[in-house]
């Protein structure tokens, strides 16, 4: 007997149409869209669709390392008959469609390059005594805990490296209600894998059958894991925690894919999206950006996910457009040559999100730009400061998109760097906003305010 | 000093560079302070001098002793912490110079004392430390590898591991996700496929193609090969000359491919290639350029005669310059194989062909193919600088170019060792395959496979739940070794077979199982074989002079190849060449070759130390080197042909020998279109000297490009600028004149004079010559790479306890700590006494205590 206990009998079917219906619309826009193979790292001239597979509230979350050049970053005037500044003068085509959140950071963040452990958590890190790293649960952890169960993905990790990184040098952004860190993918090839291909399997019934063995396996391996456990120190059971809880989760993901099995992957031709850049070729890294947003998108349109975090560049690491070293540029002490290098940096980045943004807004979605129901977080969790000192506060923040989720932008909306609201009241307002049913978030003393 | 606490790494560790000097001075020195004179928080000396600063009335730099430290030195945070007070206050860098100094006794009494903690602390808190550890993804590919006997390489599969104190194999960094655990799974279920057979052998394919016979154009012509009828086979744009295919130049229409096929069945293929290469000398390619330039030098004096004589003068000039740049001697020419299964690409092999054209060979190699539409690739390899081609003559044909002749190439498999396999056989044995009762059978499979899988002996209880796992699978499964295969997953999804399992904390000694296991892992990142697990079952493991031999087994064997590869990689850093590789506009002469030949290079030189048992100070100079032919043009050794790596000896002035001399080195610190004295002092400092100068400090900033007054300012003059400044000169005066005694090879590795500032970096004739004199910390005057190398030698104990502490944390896969000083000097006194070898080091760490403890 196969549950399907999240199900209720007139969705499959409703969806299953649905989804064939947008593969039918999706195969032939990107088949003659994208340039010629051997052109590799040639820019994609990738194009978006027409329409999306249907309506949903969605978030995104991209981080940027190592900060940004803050001085040409901040608009000078606050409220909303700002001016854009020099840098977000790259996204003047939406300029009612995001608002400038200045002065913010989380209270406990511990600065350096430790920004992205915390940056969707909050979280104090050395918050328990006598551990030496503890998180806890991501924003967008948060959310697909509420909606990830109405797509195949409940959420979906990228980074430029794949993993989880060490402690204080997160490579994901994502950490689950353990605060054990989610590991993000860095190939696109991969991610188009788990999104669009396939499952390899004869029949129905054989993938059931698949899935089904697959969790005698995993109960096997957790009786033993079980076992081992009281035969060992503090230390080691820690240790081997990760792995009862790792079994666990796949156990949950396996009964998932057994409620998926009668509805198929999205059909998506990839053969000519440029699956094959590479994030630690700086030569890549701009194409390597862009396929990355690319398939985020086509995860969204085709409601693959409704979730996304995205880690641009992990922190001390990342390189700008023209493959200059953006970790060395971040200790500029003031040096006006290295800044200059450094807004080179944000305006490549935003330039990068500009694409994105413009994708969305050009989707349409039941009469209205798919952007209106994505809502887009984009920041660091450093700033490098006048000095190139490595602080958490006073971070880059965006936050675009959203409009039909209750987001009204075009403003600036000014903090005092010193005394500040956390930077948490922004993530719980994108949570609930985008569906996310929950009384808090971290250390939010409430939601975003300021009439965004 | 505030801005060095907010430095980089908020939990970076910091522990190397300090240790060495306060571990020699205070380690040992006096009992421990009792519980009745624990001094209180803040401690007497930090409210004398440090509180003032750093406390309730002022926090510069974001740190407040108060609140941010507390007693509790067993936190890790905490310690991290207060190992930065020490550093400081050791380093004299706190109090800052303005304010009031301690005098020396109570620096030293106060630091003994927090030195004496953290000691303590460590030692306490190693009880709970991490043990067991996950395999890292290179020991698990081995480690299938060896289990199953197939190529299997997951590496496609699996995320890459994050480094911990400098090494991959580190238990405390190697988490695990549900996404491993995900991936564990299925590569467990795919190895097992590929592992095991049913059925008749599957009918063997030998395909031969002849490039020669498609030179109808791209894409026109195609050949029949068993049932597969529309095989696209392209000789390329080339010559055909005596049935072989002659390729000069590389360019996508020049490529030799057959592709649009299908294998009959998924499995191991041989790729096989006839072929021979013609290398010209550089009078016959001076020949066939000639009339190129004739031409061009004609014309251009017909269209405007008064400029004849600048033309000749030019003519001559080039000629000269092709006589006499280094650039223009050609090595054999070389081939990239690239398959494409199912629109994918990818590399399988890139080879210099080295048969002269009256004796060609066959090459070949294996690849795995899969029954998706497929193809091979053939792609003249040879990198020929877009600068050597002068605009007359570049793209194209009749110049003489390293000349790549291929006659055929074939396709043959799928290669079984037998039938059923070896790898069949190493799940199933034929014993096992006798027995008649399906249960029964798995039940025997699973106590053979076992014990193998899990590297020790296994109960009769863990036996019977996998022989009842297969019973609940059996009915649903397709057939018995469906089922079975179920029950072996399992198996190699267990944490016994994923962790290096060294149960039980409160055991002092390693049992045998689990030392041959730390053994194996530890010299070829692989699990023990037959040899060692019978040592461990016979209990003869347990003695030094059994343990011994089994090091030199494990050391003769070509499986220690791992051990190179993953020890000396990490520890040299040379994961990192290609990362940020000379700018090809003023490098042209790096390439792809070059780049593998310097991995290669470093890789062969700690191998011919390991195996040769060489004194360990030739890592510091040599006198000789281990290169290829391609090595040899470029560091201009004459007389090395081939792409073997193989012992040169230096003559004198050719200034290389020592890890310091490698091109990986050299490339891996610098800035890819200049070099970095910083990022090679502190390569030198670190791996060669053991020192960790930590990370930069905020607020510091690039160095100038230009420096004012100075027109042709040298690297070296600008970061003399940058070190006027105190806060930068307190570190870089250690850092920055190691790297100076470098300034002679510039960021591709090649020697050079003088710092070239003309177009695209070409050394003009005023430029300014290399000054690579350099003053060490304790005052010694070195000049070059010479002066270095004699400076480093006379400091051959603190290499030999960097290196001891390196290859100490890859043994034991975990950061060493304050409390293994005195192993550290142990290794160093027995490195001294008992011969300066690899050897003798690795003998030394696995007969120690820590390495036969959990």
């Amino acid at each position: 007997m196969i549950p399907f206990p999240h199900l209720n009998l007139g969705r499959p079917l409703s969806r299953r149409a649905l989804l064939r219906g947008a593969g039918a619309a999706l195969a032939l826009p990107l088949l003659d869209a994208m340039v010629p193979v051997c052109l590799r790292a040639a820019p994609s001239t990738f194009t978006p669709l027409a329409k999306s597979g249907g309506a949903h509230p969605r978030a995104v979350f991209c981080y940027v390392p190592n900060g940004v050049n803050i001085l040409d970053w901040v608009p000078a005037a606050a409220g909303r008959e700002y001016a854009l500044s020099p840098t977000l003068e790259v996204l003047k085509g939406h300029r009612e469609r995001f608002t400038v959140l200045s002065g913010l950071g989380h209270p406990h963040a511990k600065g350096g390059h430790s920004g992205a452990d915390t940056w969707l958590t909050g979280a104090d890190l050395g918050a328990v005594p006598g551990k030496e790293y503890t998180n806890t649960i991501s924003a967008d952890q948060v959310l697909a805990e509420s909606v990830g169960r109405h797509t195949r993905l409940p959420s979906l990790e990228l980074s430029d490296q794949s993993g989880t990184g060490t402690a204080g040098h997160s490579h994901t952004l994502a950490f689950d209600r353990n605060g054990t860190p989610l590991p993000a993918e860095d190939s696109p090839r991969r991610v188009f894998e788990r999104l669009f291909v396939p499952e390899d399997a004869t029949s129905r019934a054989a993938i059931l059958r698949r899935y089904a063995e697959k969790r005698s396996i995993l109960d096997e391996v957790l009786g033993e894991a079980k076992a081992l456990h009281g035969r060992l120190g503090n230390a080691d059971q820690a240790k081997l925690d990760e792995y009862l809880s790792s079994v666990r989760e796949t156990e949950r993901r396996v009964r998932r894919l057994e409620e998926w099995v009668d509805i198929p992957k999205p059909v998506v031709d990839g053969s000519r999206l440029q699956l094959d850049m590479q994030p630690g070729n700086a030569h890549d890294r701009p194409m390597w950006i862009d396929v990355m947003l690319e398939l985020t998108y086509l995860a969204l349109v085709t409601d693959t996910t409704r979730v996304v975090t995205f880690e641009w560049s992990r922190e001390a690491g990342g390189y700008g457009g023209g493959g200059e070293n953006h970790h060395e540029l971040s200790h500029h002490g003031g040096d006006k040559a290295m800044l200059t290098k450094l807004s080179g940096i944000d305006r490549f980045h935003l330039g990068r999100l500009e694409r994105f943004l413009s994708f969305l807004q050009s989707t349409d979605e039941a009469g209205r730009p798919m952007l209106d129901q994505t809502v887009v977080v984009f920041g660091s969790g450093m700033n490098s400061g006048e000095g190139g000192d490595h602080s958490p506060r006073n971070l880059p923040l965006l936050v675009a998109g959203g409009a039909g989720l209750g987001f009204r932008h075009g403003q600036h909306l000014a903090h005092d760097p010193k005394n500040h609201p956390p930077l948490a009241n922004v993530l719980l307002s994108v949570v609930r906003r985008a569906g996310g049913e929950v009384p808090g978030f971290s250390d939010a003393t409430g939601e975003i305010g300021g009439g965004v | 000093m505030g801005a060095g606490f907010h430095s980089c790494g908020v939990i970076g560790n910091r522990l190397n560079g300090w240790w060495l000097v306060l571990g020699i001075l205070f380690l040992g020195t006096g009992c421990r302070i009792t519980a009745a004179s624990v001094p209180p928080h803040p401690h007497p000396f930090l409210v004398e001098h440090c509180v003032g600063c750093h406390g309730p009335e002022k926090q510069k730099g974001d740190f407040r002793i108060d609140t941010q430290l507390s007693l509790a030195f067993t936190n890790r945070l905490t310690a991290e912490r207060w190992k930065e007070v020490l550093n400081v206050i050791n380093g004299h860098e706190m109090p800052p110079p303005k304010e009031p100094q301690p005098s020396p006794a109570a620096a030293a009494a106060f630091v003994e004392w927090l030195t004496q903690e953290l000691t303590q602390a460590e030692i306490d808190r190693r009880a709970t430390e991490v043990t067991q550890r996950r395999l890292n993804r290179d020991e698990y590919n081995r480690t299938l590898r060896a289990l199953l006997r197939i190529p299997f390489d997951a590496g496609q599969l699996l995320p890459a591991d994050p480094p911990s104190g400098g090494f991959d194999n580190n238990g405390a960094g190697l988490t695990l996700s549900p996404l491993h655990l995900e991936l564990y799974y299925s590569a467990a279920r795919m190895a097992l496929d590929r592992a095991m057979v049913s059925g008749a052998a599957p009918e063997r394919i030998r395909w031969r193609f002849d490039p020669e016979e498609g030179s109808a154009g791209m894409d026109r012509y195609r050949v029949a090969r068993g049932d597969q009828k529309q095989i696209l086979l392209n000789g390329g744009r080339n010559r055909f000359t005596n049935g072989f295919t002659v390729l000069t130049i590389a360019g996508w229409d020049r490529n030799v491919d057959f592709r649009n096929f299908k294998v009959p069945v998924e499995g191991e293929y041989v790729i096989r290639m006839r072929a021979a290469g013609v290398v010209p000398d550089r009078a016959a390619f001076i020949e066939s350029v000639r009339p190129f330039l004739e031409k061009e030098r004609d014309e251009e004096i017909a269209r405007n005669p008064k400029g004849r004589r600048g033309r000749e003068e030019y003519f001559t000039n080039l000629l000269e310059h092709l006589r006499t740049e280094a650039m223009y001697d050609f090595g054999p020419p070389r081939v990239k194989v690239t398959q494409h299964l199912g629109g994918q690409p990818r590399v399988l092999r890139e080879m210099d062909v080295e048969a002269p054209l009256d004796a060609p060979r066959e090459i070949e190699f294996t690849a795995r193919f899969t029954t998706k539409s497929a193809g091979l690739t053939f792609e003249y390899a040879y990198s020929i600088p877009k600068v050597l081609e002068n605009h007359a003559w570049q793209g194209k044909d009749g110049v003489r170019r390293p000349e790549l002749w291929i006659d055929w190439i074939e396709i043959e498999g799928p290669i079984e060792e037998g039938w059923p396999p070896p790898s069949h056989r190493a799940v199933i044995s034929a014993a096992a395959e006798a027995i008649p009762g399906e249960r029964d059978r798995a039940a025997v499979v699973l106590r053979d496979f076992m014990p193998r899988a899990w590297r020790r002996p296994v109960t009769d209880d863990e036996v019977a739940s996998k022989l009842a796992l297969y019973d609940r699978l059996r009915p649903a499964a397709v057939d018995f070794q469906d089922a079975l295969k179920g029950a072996l997953t399992a198996v190699l999804t267990s944490p016994h077979f994923l962790y290096l399992v060294e149960p039980s904390a409160a055991a002092t000694r390693l049992d045998a199982w689990a030392l041959a296991s730390r053994l194996s892992y530890f010299l070829w990142s692989a699990p023990p074989d037959e040899g060692l697990v019978a040592a461990a079952r016979s209990g003869a493991l347990a003695s030094d002079a059994v343990l011994s031999e089994q090091v030199d087994r494990l050391l003769a064997d070509p499986r220690s190849e791992a051990f190179v590869r993953n020890f000396a990689g990490q520890w040299l850093g040379l994961r990192q060449v290609g990362a940020n590789p000379p700018a090809p506009d003023l490098y042209p002469h790096y390439d792809r070759h070059l780049e593998l030949s310097m991995v290669a290079e470093s890789e062969a030189f700690f191998a011919e130390v390991l195996r040769g048992d060489l004194d360990v100070r030739s890592f510091l100079r040599s006198d000789f080197v281990v290169i290829n032919e391609r090595l040899g043009r470029f560091y201009g050794i004459p007389g090395v042909r081939g792409d073997r790596f193989r012992r040169v000896a230096l003559a004198a002035g050719q200034r290389r020998g020592g890890l310091a001399t490698q091109g990986s080195v050299l490339t891996i610190t610098s800035n890819g279109t200049r070099t970095s004295p910083v990022k090679r002092g502190v390569w030198v400092l670190k791996t060669l000297l053991g020192q960790d100068p930590g990370l930069p400090v905020a607020n510091v900033g690039e160095i100038a490009p230009k420096v004012p007054g100075i027109d042709k300012a040298t690297v070296r003059q600008r970061l003399q600028i940058h070190r006027e400044l105190p806060a930068c000169a307190r570190c870089h005066d250690r850092i920055d004149p190691l790297g100076f005694a470098l300034e002679n090879f510039d960021a591709s590795g090649a020697w050079r004079d003088r710092e070239g500032h003309g177009y695209k970096g070409r050394i003009e004739r005023n430029d300014p010559v290399i000054d690579a004199s350099a003053k060490l910390p304790d005052g010694t005057e070195v000049r070059g790479i010479e002066g270095l190398q004699e400076a480093l030698v006379a400091r051959e104990e603190l290499f030999l306890r960097a290196l001891s502490e390196r290859l100490y944390t890859y043994a034991l896969g975990r950061e060493l700590g304050l409390s293994d000083a005195p192993r550290m000097r142990d290794a160093v006194a027995t490195l001294q006494r008992d011969g300066r070898t690899l050897r003798r080091l690795i003998h030394h760490i696995v007969l120690s205590d820590a390495f036969r403890q959990p």
